[in-house]
């Protein structure tokens, strides 16, 4: 961490101190970079380099906030924000509830996240990771695309409460390659997560896509009849529908305000399928995590599913102080949620397509364009993409057009969950709105589903 | 700072790039106040400052951003550096459509700049309107006002000096309520805009007061509602939800970034291609769809986009035959090449950037469907044999390549033989998307005909957030599945 973004945090706090006026000053820092590929070429490299303050100033029960981009050379202009975050707050309305400022204990300065050789990766190792993965893969008809994002995190924090502040960093990278069809318009694709640059190796990916490619270029197409079918879903897949449980599942907050399938009552209640256990553990590395959270909580393990069990909601500092709950440790940025590993010794497409089946079962590994249908019942739809295939029975493939799942998450990662891999994968999710921010999931590789009903099937590309 | 802005476009045109421009933003502010159930859950105002830069070398781009404005030498080189990286993987050299070099202002039209008005008295708004909501059935009240304000100059290496000051308005109010099985149900309001201005006066008291009352009174209805039945009817969509079925299935579908396969490892592709302009029958011949950027009153209207390329009123979709699309100067240059003929008579005005940090993007203005010629929204239910009205975006899910869909609705109205008969809960409806549109069966006339804003439209990576506009009427669709 930059010892000058700990001393001006210290410069406005005497500031604020000496104006009367009780904050909470708070730095994102990011060094960002992207290079975009696609039509097989780079469509954009960019870098960005920012620096994020936010002042939330205090009075009694009144909150209010002024965030501006700035850099540690202006110095009088955060103060000036200092004084513009104290006007607004005089203007606020109380809140019904006392809000808490964190009073930290300790000064934490931690960096066990950041690796500077992947945060500093220059220009052309990244081309030439891209182009190693997909060496000799390219044609007149299949086209590279996806992107190289990388970058250094920095969030640093300190309040007018203590004189302690708390500042972490980490550096990662999210990788997505995508091999599509110019005319037929079908995609393939596959990712990388990496914490740290020993994290990063092109040659999985280039023998999945290489995988993928075989059946797509070979493989019959055709339309999936409507009906029910035995799913299994890739990571992403998996990743994408247990973070929309952030939402509208175990959020102590949006359960009260009535955005949730969960209830108080389903606390100690067998929700899910015995096979589903879901845990908040800051412990995995490759999940991002900060040992603390905002408040200056310690991160610990935190079980929400056990065999299905529903065994907890998380509470952030906010919603605790609105509702009446006890804070669980849970103002973060991200979450670290990890998917328990089953049993099943599957953990490859190739070892998946070769295993013996009953009956057809289809292959989603990414769902697109997921959105709630209606959070109270855990509905959610979203279309299949980048990669599906159906599995026939006869131990043939067919590739499918994208079908659309409609479907409840109780139904999903409940008693028809037959089984899940025995090895687990990280699943970056970042996302490149507002702040960096990088996030993953860490999930079975493969997630095999009984019997859901596909309620849309294209009947093309 | 205009001097040595242009001094570092000579400097890197000179240094080998064929292009360069700088867009400056001396100020971007931004204030979001949120009423939640009565507390004053975000009170918060924002101001950011800095520069985007882009370089075109050897047919690829650089980009680089920064809020210091002490390295301008560090800031073009590192631009330029990126293009000559991102010049080793090049398979459409770029080029730029022509334009005119223009020196010129817009500033969006507004009496009363937002940021003038008192803290207090916004406070005050949001508190009168929570109180109104505060009724019987209602168990989640939302108040939300966002108000914007950016000046950017913009500035290239073909002369074009160009500034803006845009200043945005964005109010809304929502009610949320649990029926007898517990589940959620919501209503919101967000105002068509109205008169021929944007700002702080667009905020119509006596409006918010009667739409506030209509929403709780709907939601209600819903609470007690019958479930939406599962089967095939004509669906009327009323503004509130037409506004979002054209801009997820004409206007991101006609970007031709994504057309092109530029967004296809994220966003999606589309199912338009190159060789479907002026042949492909989009919907009934009762469709005619525009992406108009001089509708003065939306925040899709911004003089000049980031090339620096006049607003425009363009046709995209003229009597259900797809004639347009939704155009940067790259773009059109490599689709009429890729194409082999001029498909497209220059840039349409549509590439926008969402802050200094990031680069422009084909994006959507105001992308509006001309009214028709079946009467009010009355004459159109009265039309009907089995339909249902909807209204109010409460879920929407679209295939990668715009082909189908899902939405979900706040409300809908089951109508019987010209008749509205009840209200119906958890209303959805699905379709392809070229069946759909060919299954346009009325348009309402002008009195149907609303303008409204979307504020968050996400595309591109890294991510922006645009907003824009749509004029839209009431329009009826013949057998659409519901209820799924």
């Amino acid at each position: 961490m930059n010892e000058k973004m700990l001393t001006t945090l210290q410069e406005l706090r005497k500031f604020a101190l000496n104006k009367g006026i009780t904050a909470e000053f708070f730095f994102h820092e990011e060094d960002s970079a992207l290079m975009r590929f696609a039509n097989s070429a780079i469509s954009l490299n960019t870098n960005e380099h920012l620096l994020r303050l936010e002042i939330t100033a205090y009075e009694d029960q009144k909150r209010a906030s002024f965030s501006m981009i700035t850099n540690l050379d202006a110095v009088e202009d955060m103060k000036q924000g200092v004084l513009q975050a104290a006007e607004i707050v005089k203007h606020a309305q109380p809140l019904s509830y006392q809000p808490t400022i964190p009073v930290y204990q300790e000064t934490i300065i931690e960096d066990f996240a950041f690796d500077p050789d992947l945060a500093g990766i220059s220009n052309s190792e990244k081309l030439d990771y891209f182009n190693q993965a997909v060496d000799g893969l390219e044609s007149d008809q299949i086209k590279l695309g996806g992107i190289y994002s990388s970058g250094k995190n920095v969030i640093a924090m300190m309040n007018t409460q203590s004189e302690h502040a708390q500042a972490f960093t980490t550096s990662d990278a999210q990788i997505t390659m995508v091999l599509s069809h110019k005319t037929l318009k079908w995609e393939v694709i596959d990712e990388q997560s990496a914490q740290k640059k020993a994290d990063l190796d092109p040659a999985p990916l280039h023998r999945q896509l290489s995988y993928l490619l075989g059946h797509y270029q070979n493989d019959p197409a055709e339309q999936v009849p409507l009906g029910e079918y035995d799913i299994v879903f890739g990571p992403a897949a998996t990743a994408e529908l247990v973070n929309t449980m952030n939402w509208i599942g175990f959020n102590g907050g949006m359960m009260k305000r009535g955005y949730s399938f969960l209830t108080e009552e389903h606390l100690g209640q067998q929700v899910l399928g015995e096979t589903f256990t879901l845990v908040d553990d800051p412990s995995r590395r490759e999940t991002f995590p900060f040992s603390r959270d905002m408040m200056g909580v310690r991160r610990e393990p935190f079980t929400l599913f056990d065999k299905g069990v529903f065994r907890a909601f998380t509470w952030n500092q906010d919603d605790a102080d609105e509702y009446g709950a006890q804070p669980t440790g849970h103002d973060v940025m991200h979450k670290s949620l990890v998917v328990g590993a089953g049993d099943e010794p599957i953990n490859t497409l190739e070892e998946l397509v070769n295993a013996p089946r009953e009956k057809d079962v289809l292959y989603i590994p990414f769902i697109h364009y997921m959105n709630f249908v209606n959070p109270s019942k855990g509905l959610i739809t979203g279309s299949s993409r980048f990669g599906a295939l159906l599995l026939k029975q006869d131990g043939s493939v067919v590739v499918p057009y994208n079908v659309r799942l409609t479907q409840s998450l109780l139904d999903i990662f409940g008693e028809k969950v037959a089984w899940m891999s025995d090895g687990q994968v990280a699943y970056n999710t970042s996302s490149s709105y507002g702040a960096r921010n990088p996030t993953a999931l860490v999930v079975p590789n493969f997630v095999y589903v009984k019997d859901l009903a596909i309620s849309h099937a294209n009947s093309s590309y | 700072m205009h001097q040595q802005i242009k001094a570092q476009i000579d400097r890197v045109v000179s240094s080998g790039a064929v292009y360069a421009d700088a867009r400056w933003y001396p100020v971007e502010e931004a204030n979001h106040l949120t009423m939640w159930n009565g507390n004053l859950k975000h009170a918060s105002a924002s101001r950011e400052s800095g520069m985007g830069v882009r370089v075109l070398h050897q047919g690829a781009w650089g980009f680089s951003a920064s809020s210091d404005m002490n390295n301008l030498t560090g800031l073009f080189d590192k631009a330029l550096d990126n293009a000559r990286t991102a010049a080793e993987r090049v398979t459409f050299p770029i080029r730029l459509a022509e334009k005119d070099a223009v020196q010129a202002s817009f500033s969006s039209p507004n009496q009363i700049d937002p940021f003038t008005i008192p803290y207090g008295e916004k406070v005050g708004f949001l508190k009168e309107m929570d109180q109104l909501l505060d009724q019987p059935g209602v168990t989640q009240r939302i108040v939300r006002l966002t108000f914007m304000r950016k000046q950017i100059l913009y500035f290239d290496s073909e002369g074009s000096e160009i500034e803006k000051n845009i200043i945005e308005v964005f109010p809304s109010l929502g009610v949320m309520g649990m029926d007898a099985d517990g589940a959620a149900h919501e209503r919101t309001f967000r105002p068509s805009r109205l008169g021929d201005t944007r700002g702080w006066e667009t905020i119509d008291q006596t409006l918010f007061t009667r739409e506030g009352e209509r929403i709780v009174r709907e939601l209600n209805q819903v609470l007690k509602a019958e479930p939406c039945p599962k089967e095939d009817r004509s669906v009327i969509l009323l503004p509130g939800i037409m506004f979002l079925q054209t801009h997820e299935t004409i206007g991101h579908a006609l970007e031709l970034d994504r057309i092109l396969g530029y967004e296809l490892a994220f966003a999606g592709g589309s199912f338009v291609t190159l060789g479907d302009f002026g042949n492909l029958r989009y919907g009934s011949e009762k469709l005619t769809a525009r992406a108009n950027a001089t509708v003065t009153n939306s925040p899709g209207s911004f003089g000049y986009d980031d090339d620096g390329v006049p607003a425009q009123d363009n046709l995209l979709i003229d009597k259900g035959i797809l004639v347009g699309a939704i155009t940067g100067r790259q773009m059109v240059e490599e689709a009429n090449a890729t194409a082999r003929k001029p498909i497209f008579q220059g840039s349409s005005g549509a590439n926008r950037a969402t802050a200094f940090y990031r680069v422009p993007i084909e994006r959507m203005t105001n992308i509006n469907i001309d009214p028709g010629t079946d009467g009010t929204l009355e004459d159109i239910i009265k039309n009907t044999e089995k339909g249902i009205v909807l209204d109010g975006d409460k879920s929407w899910s679209i295939g990668s390549n715009r082909e189908q869909f899902h939405f979900a609705t706040e409300i809908g109205w089951l109508v019987e033989e010209g008749e509205i008969t009840q209200v119906v809960k958890n209303a959805t409806y699905k379709g392809d998307t070229l069946k759909f549109y060919n299954a346009l069966s009325a348009v309402g006339d002008e009195s149907t005909w609303e303008l409204k804003y979307v504020d968050n439209c996400g595309k591109g990576q890294p991510s922006q957030i645009m907003q824009l506009g749509h004029g839209i009427p009431v329009c009826r669709f013949d057998d659409v599945r519901i209820g799924e």
